[in-house]
């Protein structure tokens, strides 16, 4: 559903070049999480950005479902759904009047929209403050309202970026519910986290980003068997001692 | 794109935004509690400011009265002594105890009144306390007694003073007078003046009314007052005010939804969500904007409402404004311009918090540019500007000057109509930079990025300007447009010159002008200014063959010949409606001008007036203009705006308002549209064109009598078979246009 091909974005910080994605390609099939790990600073927010095509890519393309996103930039959105940590509501609109704004922003026709938005309010327990103004709920109901908003249009692809940030134990949980949901929905997710304990709780193949590179890249035992190790954690702390020796390890393993 | 503008979804984007604002009780508390504040506070204060100009700060008031010569002061002096008699004589009428004292002739120049050291016989009226009203006589050295009146350094102007002296039976005579006064209507101390003088010569009539009682003399003192029109009205400066205040409160409303609906936008962290739909950025700018402008618009009404009922109220409109006060008609004159003002400074508003990634850094564009656009708006306080017409094309105080003129009198039509279009424009310009600077990626790269892609050479070539392009281009040439045709206008006088200069100021902003932008911004001149000379090209217009072209040239041609006759008409008829009929001079200066064609050899007649307008304004009009409305709309609504573009053009004309030669302009403007559209090609338009000028400024070179064997005697009109004929050669070249228009192969024009 997702193909990454050798997607490289380099930033101008203070006049001196900076790469922060440098050739990485992966590749997410439909019903598979795939997890885009690494620490802050790895490139996963930029890797995401280039998915959803709201960066350019200097090198490389993305295709979400054969289409490539620089080429049908406004048909791809529709297809894809966006949830990110830094993700507010509108304090003076009510839960329903935001979820319908997003509606029409999809362009998703009313009274889809509003069958939808009766689905997701049963699914994601919304649906006693469906008409309270966004502004009163507490951070756990916002959190929810987010994770609709992102389905409203029903995409078959869901960007997930640092989705747990900030939130506690519960509304974690909320959130692997809701990517079990995706999953069962036969929706392609890629979900960036630098949490590496969640990650292999939800995600059926890792990349481990570093420095704009994958390093290493397979399900969870075949990284197993690559790295020797047994968790991300150790695997990604052997990465980064590794990278004072300055070894390169192979990069874009997964190249479709 | 085109869903978002159907099944009443751009409607409900808007009322998101709407919402969003309404909701907040801030905008609220600027929407229905500043006014409710403001205009009483406002009232009071400026009651207390007009008592103190026209009371002064001692009880007694000083008028000077202006006067001519020696004479005149002697006869003037006469009469107040008279006045001296009549208080001496302890007559005491109805009215006010006037007090006079003249200062014999006191030389004043044109540049300031002097009024400080009265000199002269003022020691017997120093002895009376109980007179209000003092006069003192100048004599202007370098200018008249009228223009020092309209300068404001008289009170009153003497333009006429005799003295007649009436023997009496006693021995004794009696002066008897005859004025001529001008005074400055509206302004009240001038009015005040000619009050009191009035009072004072009362007093003379019913002096000697008393003391002697003959049948057959004349009243003592006949005056004869005129008012002249105010030029320096210092509550002319105080109408400026009220305009003023309108604005900042509209501004102020407007300030607080632009920042929460863009930068709060980015603050709340629903940005980027609303960023990655599909939903076009220009679509989601637009809803936000309606939502502002809608806003701003209810405050500037709540304002108008709140300003006009206060100053109804306190009778303070009267005193500010003029007898009629603030009539009704003032308000709905200057509501609309409240409208195309919240609509332009909306846009500049939602350009600056664009850039912005917080309130605060929001607010902090913001205050730079309320006060800098304060600046000049505060100069339209001061009380000797006028409205004049380079003024009409600078953004904020065009509307500010507006108003104020609409509230005290009639504004000048010309620099009225410059206001209202070129901030218009303005608007649409401002709406397009916002609409780059809106949800610019900032997370990395950092916001300048997409401002410098709009000043910036584009990378990559295109075939058409978008819509954004063509609004820039207009805020940029409007006003060039309009100051230079202006000074051309004023200061070319002589006819030949002036066609010169008119022709070359066409190939500039019409012709080079467009061609570089075109150029700079990386468009196709093919595309953009349709030119296709070849017989079978083009993979947009379609392939045409040589009998195609053929039919075109006839079509062309038939056109130019036809419509003119139908637009000459409209012309006259447009002008024996009175459309025309704005300024009183021109109709001589025409006149004077139609001497001076004759004059001209014929081909630089054509060169001047018909080739080159026709070449620069079809490479404007119909190719980069058309082509950009072309590259978004339908071809109807594409014809539609940009005859509208050239209709708007036309009415400029010198330095004149010619609001006749709209519709006939945009009638072409409409036949020229179609021209292009269906043929694809510029060349056929400019055919037409210059046919057109050329005959129609052919006809100018008669002199009526000449016309008469055409028009029949005494008729200026075209016969009706003359008419008739033209409207059938203009739907036979429509016809021809239509069959030699069909694509013979893939793909169909229009």
């Amino acid at each position: 559903m997702i193909v990454a091909t050798h997607l490289r974005k380099q930033f101008v910080v203070r006049g001196k070049p900076l790469v922060a994605v440098n050739g990485i390609s992966f590749h997410v099939k439909e019903g598979e999480v795939y997890g885009l790990l690494g620490p802050n600073g790895a490139g996963k927010t930029t890797t995401i950005r280039m998915v959803m095509g709201l960066l350019e890519p200097d090198e490389g393309y993305v295709e979400i479902g054969g289409m490539r996103t620089d080429q049908h930039a406004s048909m791809i959105r529709k297809e894809l759904g966006l949830i990110s940590t830094n993700d507010g509501v509108y304090p003076w609109l009510s839960v329903r009047e935001m979820l319908l704004y997003f509606a029409d922003l999809y362009a998703v026709e009313v009274p889809i929209a509003k069958e939808r938005l009766e689905e997701l309010a049963g699914l994601l327990g919304i649906r006693d403050f469906l008409d309270q103004r966004c502004s009163t709920l507490s951070t756990g109901q916002k959190q929810r309202v987010t994770l609709a908003r992102g389905l409203m249009h029903d995409p078959p692809v869901m960007l997930l970026d640092e989705p747990t940030r900030g939130l506690d134990v519960v509304g974690s949980q909320t959130v692997f519910e809701f990517i079990d949901f995706l999953k069962k929905r036969g929706k392609s997710v890629l979900l960036s986290t630098h949490r590496l304990d969640e990650a292999e709780r939800v995600c059926d193949r890792f990349g481990l980003l570093h420095h704009g590179t994958i390093r290493y890249e397979g399900t969870l035992s075949d990284l197993r068997a690559l790295t020797g190790k047994e968790h991300l954690v150790d695997m990604f702390i052997d990465l980064i001692q590794s990278d004072r020796t300055q070894a390169p390890i192979s990069s874009s393993m997964g190249a479709a | 794109m085109q869903e978002y503008f159907s099944n009443g979804r751009l409607g409900r984007l808007c009322l998101k935004e709407l919402r969003e604002s309404l909701r907040d009780r801030r905008t609220i508390a600027t929407l229905f509690l500043m006014p409710i504040l403001v205009y009483p506070l406002l009232s009071m204060a400026m009651q207390r400011l007009i008592v103190g100009s026209v009371r002064g700060t001692s009880e007694k008031q000083e008028y000077l009265i202006g006067v001519a010569d020696e004479d005149t002061a002697q006869i003037v002096n006469n009469s107040i002594r008279e006045t001296q008699r009549a208080i001496n004589a302890g007559v005491r009428p109805s009215i006010d105890i006037v007090r006079s004292q003249s200062s014999s002739s006191k030389k004043l120049d044109s540049a300031g009144a002097d009024s400080d050291n009265a000199d002269g016989d003022n020691a017997d009226s120093n002895q009376r306390d109980d007179l209000q009203a003092l006069f003192r006589l100048a004599m202007p050295e370098r200018t008249s007694t009228s223009e020092a009146l309209k300068d404001g350094i008289l009170d009153l102007a003497v333009i006429q003073a005799k003295q007649t002296d009436v023997p009496l039976r006693d021995g004794q005579s009696i002066p008897v007078f005859e004025f001529e006064l001008q005074f400055r209507e509206g302004d009240l101390k001038s009015e005040g003046a000619m009050l009191e003088f009035r009072k004072a010569m009362q007093l003379v009539n019913d002096y000697q009314a008393a003391m002697i009682r003959g049948p057959a003399l004349p009243a003592a003192v006949q005056l004869k007052a005129t008012s002249i029109g105010t030029r320096l009205d210092p509550t002319a400066s105080l109408a400026g005010v009220l305009p003023l205040v309108l604005i900042l409160m509209t501004i102020t409303g407007a300030v607080y939804p632009a920042i929460d609906l863009t930068a709060g936008e980015r603050e709340r962290g629903t940005m980027e969500a609303m960023i990655a739909t599909p939903a076009p950025r220009f679509v989601l700018l637009l809803s936000k904007y309606v939502a502002v402008v809608t806003v701003a618009v209810l405050t500037a009404l709540a304002n108008l409402l709140a300003s006009w009922i206060t100053l109804s109220i306190g009778g303070l409109g009267r005193a500010l404004l003029g007898e009629q006060g603030f009539s009704i008609f003032a308000l709905l004159q200057i509501l609309p311009l409240l409208v195309i003002f919240a609509a332009f400074f909306s846009a500049i508003l939602l350009a600056m918090c664009s850039f912005a990634r917080s309130f605060k850094e929001a607010q902090a564009y913001l205050i730079p540019v309320m006060l800098v656009s304060l600046a000049p708006a505060l100069v339209t306080l001061m009380p000797n500007i006028e409205f004049s017409t380079w003024l009409g094309v600078v953004p904020l105080v065009n509307i500010l000057l507006l108003s104020r003129d609409i509230m005290t009198g009639s504004p000048a039509p010309l620099p009225a109509f410059a206001a209202v279009f070129s901030t218009l424009i303005y608007a649409a310009a401002a709406l397009v930079v916002a609409s780059r600077l809106f949800g610019a990626e900032s997370a990395t790269a950092g916001s300048q990025e997409s401002l410098s892609d709009l000043l910036q050479r584009p990378r990559k070539a295109r075939a058409l300007p978008d819509l954004g392009e063509l609004a820039i281009y207009l805020a940029i040439l409007f006003p060039f447009f309009f100051i230079v045709t202006n000074l051309t206008g004023q200061w070319v006088t002589e006819i030949v010159p002036r066609m010169w200069c008119n022709a070359l100021v066409l190939l500039l902003l019409f012709l080079i002008a467009p061609v570089l932008f075109v150029w700079y911004r990386r468009l196709s001149f093919r595309n953009t200014f349709l030119l296709d000379f070849g017989a079978s090209s083009c993979s947009k217009s379609g392939r045409f063959g040589m009998l195609s072209q053929l039919g075109w040239l006839i079509s062309s041609v038939l056109l130019g010949l036809g419509l003119w006759v139908i637009a000459f008409e409209l012309f006259k008829v447009l002008s024996d409606l009175g459309f025309g009929a704005l300024s009183l001079e021109r109709s001589e200066s025409l006149d004077a001008l139609k001497k001076q064609i004759r004059d001209i050899p014929f081909w630089m007649f054509l060169l001047t007036s018909a080739l080159v307008p026709a070449i620069a304004e079809e490479f404007f009009f119909r190719g980069f203009v058309l082509s950009a409305f072309r590259h978004r709309l339908s071809a109807v609504w594409s014809i539609a705006l940009s005859a509208l573009i050239f209709g708007v053009f036309h009415v400029i004309s010198g330095s004149v308002l010619s609001i006749e030669r709209f519709f006939p302009t945009l009638l072409l403007g409409f036949a020229l549209g179609l021209l292009a559209v269906r043929t694809g090609r510029l060349w056929p338009g400019i055919f037409t064109h210059a046919i057109h000028n050329g005959l129609m400024f052919w006809l100018t070179r008669f002199e009526e009598h000449e016309l008469e064997g055409w028009f029949g005697k005494g008729n200026q009109h075209f016969p009706v078979l003359w008419i008739a004929a033209s409207a059938v050669v203009v739907v036979v070249a429509i016809l021809l246009l239509w069959f030699s228009s069909l694509d013979r192969s893939h793909e169909n024009v229009s």
